[in-house]
């Protein structure tokens, strides 16, 4: 791989578009229940260019069912990998990501407070549950980021991270209590924070895209920045990066996009914070390069985990996060002893 | 002579001895839980909390809704226990409040209480009796012990033969036959969860004379939606507790349209309670679902 120019050269992306596309295919032909290959890839060409589909084929699984499923798994998989590498690039910190800021948490209490109250907005089903987890999600940052500044002006990453640990004991014992006294609901809101894809429509991908263009828009676009953040933030200032602005801008996309996923999916453990440490053994520290290639590692990652929850145990369905674990755990672990050895 | 006559004095005492003993063992109850644990108490129970709603309504069907001194939180049938204190269950599970009613026994399911609480309670004198069914066998066998533990064996026999009665019943009514029912424990939104094989639901289906869907796996398990829409069941009940809009969620999800029970709209929205709960409801449950599958109203035949 060149080291010259920062950004990748075409065939690289053509390279992870086409892993991508290899993958997504393998998890739209391969699921619980067996569908030939030639009969997918049938009703996939046809719906493709309009055609009519031919008679006896079990389409609505595969358009209805399973494609929207790998296709959310994807988006979620991308968009928490992306705000991973991301946080870890902006504080400096190996552990930094959704869950350990705080922002996850405080978008599941968002969630958790619409179900209990039955917050709904007009226009989408389930739009309560999103809107509100994108606002606590939001909020939390406020307050995580206005007590740091507090406490510490240079808003420096160990406060926030400190502060974000506290926030997260806070919103789980906020979110205890309100499953305390929402009786009536605590079943609905008890089973949502387990989290779960298997019921998730082309409007959830819809809303996820766009999430993950705007957002990760706006990540991209300062990746040289986080460059400068991930040497120091004195040396950001000193080069000219208005310290304050950027973190702000960056931590402001991340909880858009964490607010969404959660909304989603309820909290999937572990992509954000490993997937990105295992892009950068393989692509190094550039973000240039390390932000584009965790949205794809993310996005693969997530889906293979999910066609190992769908097919390992047939007709049982595994949990997603109990697959991300395990075999996230492993990978890791086999990189990290590679890369040591290598190097 | 005279001494043979003592002696045999002294047998005859012995045997009056022994029946006198046998009638004092009589009031002391010694039942083995569902755990296979031997639990002798000296009398029958007079103070009892019963933590699962099953068990709860068990208790009120032998007539000893006055014996409760509270219930689990989510025990509310009959109502008339609402009234009584209601205790949180499982890894909640308050001893201080427990033993503040000072109950002689308490009925537990195999819930997430730790091994510690349970002893706790037993070093306080309270008598934890875990009570574990999952199909219709394992009802009567609590309802069994728990009649036993109250001296009420006689009631506890009547509720079972009267559960019996209404399955037979059913059964002559219907013609085997090889359409499936789906069972929806859980609903989409949460993933979706059924009950295998080994379960009072499956049983259930069969009383009726269909199959379960799922029949191939065991007890209650998560599975994919694909594999619902593939198996297409002629029935789909939902158990989900969901409110009564859960039959229209089921009939609008993506994907399901083409199956025969949504087509021909077959999807029943069962009492959630009485069918998810391993008590004498399920009589009343199977008479309900009877009354769906067959579109006409179930007739308890004249003796």
């Amino acid at each position: 791989m060149k080291k010259k120019t920062d950004h990748f050269s075409w065939w690289m992306y053509a390279l992870y578009a086409l892993i991508l596309a290899a993958v997504m295919l393998l998890c739209i032909c391969v699921g619980s229940v067996n569908i030939p290959l030639k009969n997918t890839l049938t009703v996939m060409w046809n719906t493709l260019w309009g055609l009519e589909l031919p008679q006896g084929v079990s389409k609505n699984i595969i358009l209805k069912v399973r494609l929207p499923r790998v296709m959310n798994v994807a988006l979620v998989g991308a968009c928490l990998s992306l705000c991973g590498a991301a946080m870890q690039g902006l504080l400096r910190n190996p552990l930094a990501d959704g869950t350990t800021l705080g922002v996850s948490s405080g978008a599941s209490l968002g969630a958790v407070i619409a179900l209990a109250f039955g917050v709904a907005l007009p226009g989408m089903e389930n739009a309560g549950t999103v809107g509100m987890a994108i606002v606590f999600a939001f909020l939390s940052l406020l307050l995580i980021l206005s007590l740091s500044y507090v406490l510490d002006r240079s808003m420096s990453t160990h406060s926030i991270i400190l502060i974000g640990v506290i926030f997260s004991m806070f919103t789980s014992s906020a979110m205890n209590l309100i499953i305390t006294f929402a009786q009536e609901q605590v079943k609905s809101i008890v089973f949502w924070t387990m989290g779960s894809l298997s019921g998730t429509h082309y409007r959830h991908s819809l809303l996820l895209a766009a999430g993950l263009l705007v957002c990760g828009g706006i990540i991209f676009g300062h990746a040289r920045e986080l460059n400068a953040f991930a040497v120091g933030e004195d040396n950001a200032r000193h080069i000219g990066v208005n310290v304050i602005k950027v973190k702000l801008t960056i931590l402001i996309a991340v909880s858009v996009l964490i607010g969404i996923c959660v909304s989603v999916s309820g909290t999937i453990g572990f992509v954000g914070l490993v997937m990105p440490h295992m892009t950068r053994m393989v692509v190094g520290p550039n973000h240039k390069r390390l932000l584009v290639s965790s949205v794809f590692s993310g996005a693969v990652f997530l889906m293979l985990a999910d066609l190992a929850a769908r097919t390992l145990l047939s007709p049982v369905e595994l949990s997603i996060g109990v697959v991300t674990s395990l075999v996230g755990a492993v990978a890791f672990i086999i990189i990290f002893y590679r890369t040591r050895k290598a190097g | 002579m005279s001494k043979k006559i003592v002696s045999l004095f002294l047998v005859l005492l012995m045997c009056i001895g022994m029946c006198n003993a046998a009638i004092a063992q009589d009031a002391a109850v010694s039942v083995t839980d569902m755990y296979g644990r031997e639990i002798v108490l000296d009398e029958p129970a007079k103070r009892i909390i019963a933590m699962t709603p099953a068990d709860c309504e068990i208790l009120c069907a032998i007539g000893c809704e006055d014996l409760l001194v509270a219930r689990g939180e989510y025990c509310d049938y009959p109502e008339s226990i609402l009234a009584l204190p209601s205790l949180t269950t499982g890894g909640n599970l308050n001893v201080e409040e427990i033993l503040a009613l000072e109950p002689q026994v308490i009925l537990m399911g195999d819930m997430n209480q730790s091994a510690e609480q349970v002893q706790q309670l037993e070093d306080n004198g309270v008598k934890v009796v875990v009570s574990q069914s999952t199909d219709i066998e394992g009802v009567y066998t609590a309802i069994r012990m728990i009649s036993a533990l109250v001296g009420k064996t006689d009631a506890g026999e009547q509720v079972i033969a009267d559960m019996q009665n209404t399955f037979t019943a059913i059964s002559e009514l219907c013609e085997k036959s090889d359409k499936t029912i789906y069972f929806e424990v859980m609903p989409l939104e949460w993933g979706l969860w059924t009950a295998g094989a080994q379960t009072f639901m499956h049983e259930l289906a069969h009383v009726c004379g269909m199959e379960n869907a799922f029949a191939d796996l065991i007890d209650w398990q998560p599975i994919s939606q694909e594999q619902v829409i593939e198996r297409d069941p002629d029935y789909i009940v939902l158990v989900t507790g969901m409110g009564e809009t859960a039959a229209d969620e089921v009939l609008s999800r993506d994907g399901w349209e083409d199956m025969k029970a949504v087509q021909n709209k077959l999807v029943f929205n069962a009492d959630s309670y009485a069918m998810t709960r391993p008590g004498p409801r399920l009589a009343q449950s199977a008479i309900d679902l009877y009354e769906f599958l067959y579109n006409t109203e179930f007739v308890e035949a004249a003796e």
